[in-house]
């Protein structure tokens, strides 16, 4: 074999083997979808979502009490993580923009992005479960707040930036005071960035499970009290699934089934809005 | 505008648009500065927006240092009984006697994370390989959305798989195989000892390969799609195959980059809890064979924190999540450190 052809027959040695590193990436991805959607789509029926647990071992039954849990979590981790993450994204990309301050901000919430969220858990678990001597839907929506935070800054801040500095001056040079042009101008046009930001930030805290394993804990009943211990469909789906009966695992592999979705929905649809926005301008 | 995307800002060019923003109102150039100034010179609502905002952007800070702090008190307890040293080098896990130590969980999370990396590495590169260059153009779009939707899927439902699908898989197929092929060689063979049973370090390594591998493509892809057109053209204007472009230019350019990737995803597998909760076994105990069931640090504290019913134990759990945040906050200050760099150079 000449040195040409020896190089040419690496060459497609070595394209071919990327070529199966991307095909293996898309098998593992239909691999677990499609296994999801096999166990799961038998179990999801309206009682699914209509009917509270029955006792184990039973058959029937369904995981209202894990959806209106899981639904009350996350809304109320919104509530409050949304509002605080754009403000500090809107510090970070305005009143200090370009300051070392706000750059070491900006990283530390990048850092935060990829910590363990299990550690968030043993947190809030220290400051809102024991001082008050039981778990609570509370302590779960603050443990997601604290995830969805550093997620929206960081959005928020690169949206921010987004926007051109001159339509600012247009409106400084009109006489509005800063937070004017913020809120008026800024917010204004990078409010699809954000939008997005948060869809996906609801997103990556939907299917959180280790956080809420100690703070929002879980209840076998119906309960719509954020005071108290509350069922999440991600921590039922753990106990579900460890547990011995049939019934469970199959349960659990509805409800993995309709949080995939919900989620893989959620990301697309951030994927394109975010595409449709800064492709037609 | 991508990750930690920054823009320096140049007060001698007034231009517009995104690459030379100024800091700042531009009619307050010529006025004073300072904090007093800031405030004499603005409206009180403005003020008021201005501390809120600022309020909401320390709040990341006060975050970190609250859980420093926090994990740091309850775990005084533990490091008073066993010694900051000696609890990180400490075998003993016993609950009864409230005997603890850290190391049978350090085990399980490094064996696990170097193991899955070991994995995903290669089809990480393989993957930002083909999407970045070998890929026809149609097809970039969909792949790549495709794996991204790979890390998207919640750590629960990669449990739920590796313990109901993997694992029966493992056990009866690969294991079995793999111990045929190297169960007879001395030392490796002792990787592969053991019954099979699909609950155990190389399947937990095997699933957090897979939830990594589209970090490490997609920063690796990032970072291959930085190298100019130029150098390539040059290199395949001297007679270049491309797999000798994708080797002797592209690869040693991106290097920082992809060398970042694969930090940020070390910092992922080390903190990723539900994936291994499943197959790890929580066994804690420090092995030699790949087939048997371990204990990391996440997995202890998922499966064994609501049952502490003794302060020593829950502190010494406290104890250990300390060690973890403590050790991600490193390794992901480290990947975000060189991602800057290679982000500088390439401005350079």
């Amino acid at each position: 074999m000449t040195g040409q052809q020896w190089r040419k027959l690496r060459g497609y040695g070595g394209l071919s083997l990327s070529t199966l590193a991307a095909a293996l990436g898309l098998f593992w991805l239909f691999f677990i979808l499609s296994d999801v959607v096999i166990h799961g789509i038998g179990a999801l029926t309206p009682e699914l979502f209509m009917k509270d647990p029955a006792p184990p071992g039973v058959a029937g039954g369904g995981m209202r009490n894990a959806f209106v849990g899981q639904l009350l979590i996350t809304f109320f981790a919104t509530l409050f993580g949304v509002p605080l993450g754009i403000l500090g994204g809107t510090f970070l990309a305005e009143y200090a923009r370009g300051k070392g301050f706000a750059r070491f901000i900006s990283i530390l919430a990048d850092i935060m992005v990829s910590v363990p969220s299990i550690v968030i858990g043993t947190f809030v678990y220290a400051v809102l479960v024991r001082p008050l001597g039981h778990f609570s839907g509370w302590a779960g929506a603050a443990a997601l707040a604290l995830i969805m935070i550093p997620v929206v800054v960081r959005t928020t801040e690169d949206m921010l930036t987004l926007v051109p500095w001159s339509q600012r001056e247009a409106a400084f040079a009109l006489g509005a005071p800063y937070y004017k042009v913020i809120i008026q101008v800024v917010y204004r046009g990078a409010a699809t960035g954000i939008l997005t930001g948060v869809l996906l930030s609801v997103a990556r805290v939907s299917g959180e499970t280790a956080p809420l394993l100690f703070t929002s804990f879980n209840n076998a009943y119906y309960s719509a009290d954020m005071g108290q211990p509350i069922a999440s469909l991600t921590a039922t789906i753990f106990q579900y699934a460890m547990g011995p009966f049939e019934e469970w695992h199959t349960q659990a592999w509805a409800a993995s089934l309709v949080i995939t979705l919900f989620i893989l929905i959620l990301t697309v649809a951030g994927r394109a809005i975010i595409r449709w926005r800064y492709s037609h301008r | 505008m991508e990750e930690g995307g920054y823009i320096k800002p140049d007060r001698d060019d007034p231009g517009t648009g995104e690459a030379t923003a100024l800091p700042g109102p531009v009619l307050s150039r010529a006025e004073p500065r300072g904090l007093a100034a800031f405030f004499r010179r603005r409206s009180p609502v403005d003020v008021l927006f201005a501390t809120l905002t600022g309020a909401a952007g320390v709040f990341i800070i006060v975050i970190v240092l609250g859980i420093l702090g926090v994990l740091l008190s309850e775990s005084v307890l533990s490091i008073e009984k066993f010694g900051p040293i000696g609890f990180i080098f400490s075998t003993e896990w016993n609950p009864v006697e409230e005997l603890f130590g850290a190391a049978t969980g350090l085990f399980g999370t490094a064996v696990t994370t170097v193991l899955a990396l070991v994995f995903a590495i290669p089809v990480a590169l393989g993957i930002a390989i083909f999407l970045s260059e070998v890929s026809p153009n149609f097809l970039k779009g969909p792949i790549g959305v495709a794996i991204e939707l790979l890390a998207a899927i919640p750590s629960i439902v990669f449990g739920m798989w590796g313990l109901f699908t993997l694992a029966p898989i493992m056990a009866d197929h690969v294991e079995p195989a793999l111990q045929s092929v190297f169960g007879d060689i001395p030392v490796i063979g002792q990787l592969f000892a053991g019954t099979p049973m699909g609950i155990d370090l190389f399947t937990a390594s095997v699933i957090l390969s897979i939830m990594i591998v589209p970090f490490a493509a997609s920063i690796s892809r990032d970072a291959f799609n930085l190298t100019p057109a130029l150098v390539k053209e040059s290199a395949y204007g001297l007679g270049a195959t491309k797999w000798e472009v994708i080797r002797d230019v592209i690869l040693p350019h991106a290097r920082l980059g992809v060398f970042g990737g694969i930090v940020l995803s070390l910092g992922r597998a080390l903190g990723e809890t539900m994936a291994v909760a499943f197959v790890l076994g929580n066994n804690h105990q420090i092995t030699s064979s790949l087939f048997d069931g371990a204990a990391s640090i996440t997995v202890t504290l998922a499966n064994e924190f609501t049952e502490a019913d003794s302060d020593t134990y829950l502190s010494a759990l406290f104890h250990l999540a300390l060690i973890l945040f403590v050790f991600s906050l490193v390794v992901l200050a480290l990947a975000k450190y060189i991602l800057l760099r290679a982000q500088r150079k390439e401005r350079a």
